[in-house]
């Protein structure tokens, strides 16, 4: 029913499906898994504007608050955590894999978008006024139906939730087997070790910046890679060195000696 | 009139119906659900040597509660919980015996005998296969004992998927079947590396199945403005053009259950899945996934889909078809007896494909009786499996079981029965389910179905016999696997298994009537 949409929201629709859609090939076209999650969280933000935009509040506020809240920053914690230096393979195992996969995929989609597109070409939306009939709201007529029609379903997902903690602590919980060691032993283990005891160079000395990402200048001016987190040097992402930052060294230095 | 300030008045608010909840009928699904809690519980607050015996006399007592509250329910036809739980005969029968089989396949987990290090589980799974903490908490002794919260939530997850009567709870159901099923699969304490990959192979494909499942609902929805099964029937019938909705969602929805199911070409999981797991855990999922699926396939199709038949019949013979010719073929050429029961059990689930194709009340009847048929034969077959033993584990390979049957004569000859049943050997309980399956296909006007099973069958014989053969025809060598002495618990389990694969074969006559009152699905 296109009379029922105002020039508004015409625009809202076509900026937030275009950013959505941005946002959905950044998130296959990223090399790094961070800039994936990023660009999925642009996705999901322009789905909830689209939602609120469709008298939906309680669909658009579950979508900013659980998914680009809540899993979203999950899913960039487990990032930080293990993901960072770890780098997908990409050699084929399976001589023509990508390729039926993606002419599968692409047959898949036309499928779809043809069927579901044929079979909703002549269909007239009931409308906003008749779905909220009943309840006399989309907010009301949710939470009727969850206490009601489907309480069965809303209290088995507990089950789920548990299973899912219950999971994650099975398979990533480390106990102990022995005593937890005292500092007395940390310390002596260290030193016995062999390895240099002491901090590591705290980055930036030396240096024009102290942004964690500046490594440290060793006296004779090359960068110390102890001083910058393993994270930082597996991603690539070390500041190099700028040689206006080493002539500026030399400058100091004949100053102190003078 | 005053107005408050803010807010709605009470009398603004929709008048709220309570909604009816039958739970005498529904107690089976809420006691095993009870005591999944109970046992977090139980690991949260017993100390952990006193842990096992008190998570096994929660899961034994709830299952034999659960089981004598589906006697109490025996004969009981009604649809509660508004609409989303249809109890009725084919519901009622498969959560019995999804109970039954599940209590021997808790024995089976329960056994500690077998393996001198502790049971079938690795003591932490946490623990980096061949690390110094792995061999720390093996020497101590430790036990992974949250395995039996997640038993309990996916037998319940189980009892509720074959009496789901919408398509929303029949998903949740899926997900709490099969979420600790894929951490259970991950968990086996010998060949953890190989067990790893099977759960996360499990896991990813599962979860693209899941995914077909609920897309398939969502188009279903469209199509009918309802996802109630008796709904979407109704709407089927009512509107009197196709539409693609319908057909896509249909076929979207069937292949998230033909992937429980293991029917190909959505079986590519199976093998992997079957092998790497720790055995109790396959037999396990072996026995009931099936059972469970089967159940949900088969109210989706004669509930919701009935009015469709003509459109799904066709692709379900291909499917069927496909499902016997390429897990017999294949299996003939597995050298790991679970890799070769993992194919039979492709192989099988398209012989139950076979009745599920009729359509008819024989075929429904048929399907039930091949299910409690396989799932008690499958659960013996793998209480084997986890007794023929060398020091470095299960001894799985084809050729350590040359000669077995000379040197433990008690073992082998429950597993000659085992095979033959799955060979449909008359005698055996296979027979009368491949007959009963065969004959309702035929009376269906299947007669060319029928002739490629009874092929696809015959192939299937021959590797199921070159198992015996291989026990009892050659002579035990010095890589002849040894059969380890169970406790009382696998004993068990494997003493029912064999006694009702012979008793099903002899004196099938109270169970077939047993299907036969139960052939009609509720509307």
């Amino acid at each position: 029913m296109s009379e029922g949409i105002n020039l508004g929201e015409t625009i809202v629709f076509w900026v937030c499906a275009g950013l959505a859609t941005l946002g959905a090939l950044g998130l296959v076209l990223s090399r790094k898994a961070v800039h994936s999650a990023l660009w999925m969280a642009l996705t999901m933000i322009n789905l909830a504007i689209l939602y609120v935009a469709n008298s939906a509040p309680f669909l658009g506020m579950v979508q900013v608050i659980v998914y680009t809240g809540a899993v979203m920053m999950l899913f960039l914690f487990v990032l930080m955590v293990v993901g960072v230096d770890a780098s997908d393979s990409l050699i084929e195992t399976i001589k023509g894999q990508r390729a039926a996969g993606v002419l599968l995929g692409l047959a898949l989609g036309v499928l779809m978008v043809w069927g579901i597109g044929s079979a909703l070409a002549g269909v007239a939306p009931a409308g906003l006024e008749r779905a909220n009939e009943i309840d006399g709201g989309n907010v009301q007529g949710i939470a009727r139906m969850i206490f009601t029609d489907y309480l069965v379903a809303f209290e088995a997902t507990s089950a789920l939730l548990i299973t899912a903690a219950m999971g994650a602590m099975v398979l990533a919980h480390r106990e102990r087997w022995a005593a937890r060691p005292t500092q007395e032993q940390l310390s002596k283990a260290r030193f016995l070790s062999g390895e240099h005891p002491g901090n590591k160079p705290s980055p930036g000395i030396y240096a024009r910046h102290n942004a964690v990402d500046t490594p440290a200048l060793l006296p004779d001016g090359t960068p110390s890679e102890l001083s910058v987190p393993r994270p930082l040097r597996a991603r690539g992402d070390v500041r190099p060195v700028d040689h206006a930052d080493m002539t500026e060294i030399a400058e100091i230095e004949e100053v102190d000696a003078t | 009139m005053s107005a408050p300030a803010f807010g709605m008045h009470l009398a603004d608010v929709v008048p709220f119906n309570l909604p009816s909840i039958d739970y005498r009928l529904i107690a089976p699904i809420l006691i095993l659900m009870g005591a999944g809690l109970l046992s977090v519980l139980v690991e949260a607050f017993i100390p952990r040597r006193g842990r096992r015996p008190v998570q096994l006399i929660v899961v034994f007592v709830a299952l034999l509660a659960a089981f004598a509250m589906v006697l109490a329910a025996a004969g009981s036809r009604a649809v509660t919980a508004e609409g989303s739980i249809a109890i009725d005969g084919p519901g009622l029968l498969l959560q019995g015996t999804l109970l039954l089989v599940a209590l021997l396949a808790a024995m089976l987990m329960a056994e500690r005998m077998v393996d001198p290090s502790g049971d079938a589980f690795a003591p932490r799974a946490s623990t980096l296969p061949g690390s110094e903490d792995e061999r720390q908490f093996t020497q101590r002794g430790y036990l992974q004992t949250e395995i039996w919260p997640l038993f309990c939530f996916s037998v319940s997850g189980m009892l509720l998927f074959v009496v789901s009567n919408d398509l929303l709870i029949m998903f949740v159901a899926l997900e709490i079947m099969s979420l600790p099923l894929y951490l259970l699969a991950g968990m086996a304490r010998r060949r953890r590396l190989l067990s790893q990959e099977a759960a996360m192979k499990y896991f990813l494909l599962g979860a693209l199945s899941s995914a077909f499942f609920l897309y398939g609902s969502a188009l279903l929805y469209g199509f009918s403005g309802s996802i109630d099964l008796p709904v979407i029937a109704d709407q089927i019938t009512a509107k009197p053009s196709q539409s693609w909705l319908l057909m896509i969602g249909a076929a979207f929805v069937l292949i998230g259950l033909l992937f429980k199911v293991g029917a190909v070409p959505f079986h590519q999981w199976v093998p992997d899945v079957y092998q790497g797991s720790p055995t109790p855990v396959t037999g396990f999922m072996a026995a009931t996934v099936k059972i469970a699926a089967f159940g949900a396939l088969l109210r989706v199709l004669y509930v919701a889909l009935g009015g469709l038949q003509w459109d799904w019949a066709p692709m379900l013979w291909i499917i069927a078809i496909l499902t016997m010719v390429v897990g017999s073929v294949i299996a003939i050429t597995q050298t790991d007896i679970k890799r070769m029961l993992a194919y039979s059990s492709i192989a099988q689930a398209g012989f139950i494909l076979v009745g599920v194709v009729a359509a008819t009340r024989e075929g429904l009847a048929s399907a039930l009786f091949y299910l409690i048929a396989y799932a008690f034969t499958t659960i013996g077959a793998f209480a084997v499996i986890a007794m023929a033993r060398d020091s470095s584990g299960e001894a799985t390979h084809l050729s350590r079981w040359a000669g077995l049957g000379r040197k433990s004569p008690i073992v082998a000859t429950a597993f000659t029965i085992f095979m033959l049943a799955l060979a449909g050997i008359p005698l055996t309980s296979g027979f009368i389910a491949k007959f009963s399956v065969f004959t309702a296909a035929i009376a269906a006007g299947d007669t060319w179905l029928v002739i490629v099973a009874v092929l696809a069958s015959l192939v299937a014989a021959f590797f199921y016999l070159r198992v015996v053969v291989l026990m009892f025809f050659a002579e035990p060598g010095p890589e002849t696997a040894t059969v380890a002495v169970p406790s009382v618990f696998t004993t068990v389990a494997l003493a029912a298994g064999a006694t009702v694969t012979v008793v099903l074969g002899v004196v099938p006559q109270p169970v077939l009537e047993m299907v036969a009152n139960a052939d009609v699905f509720i509307r």
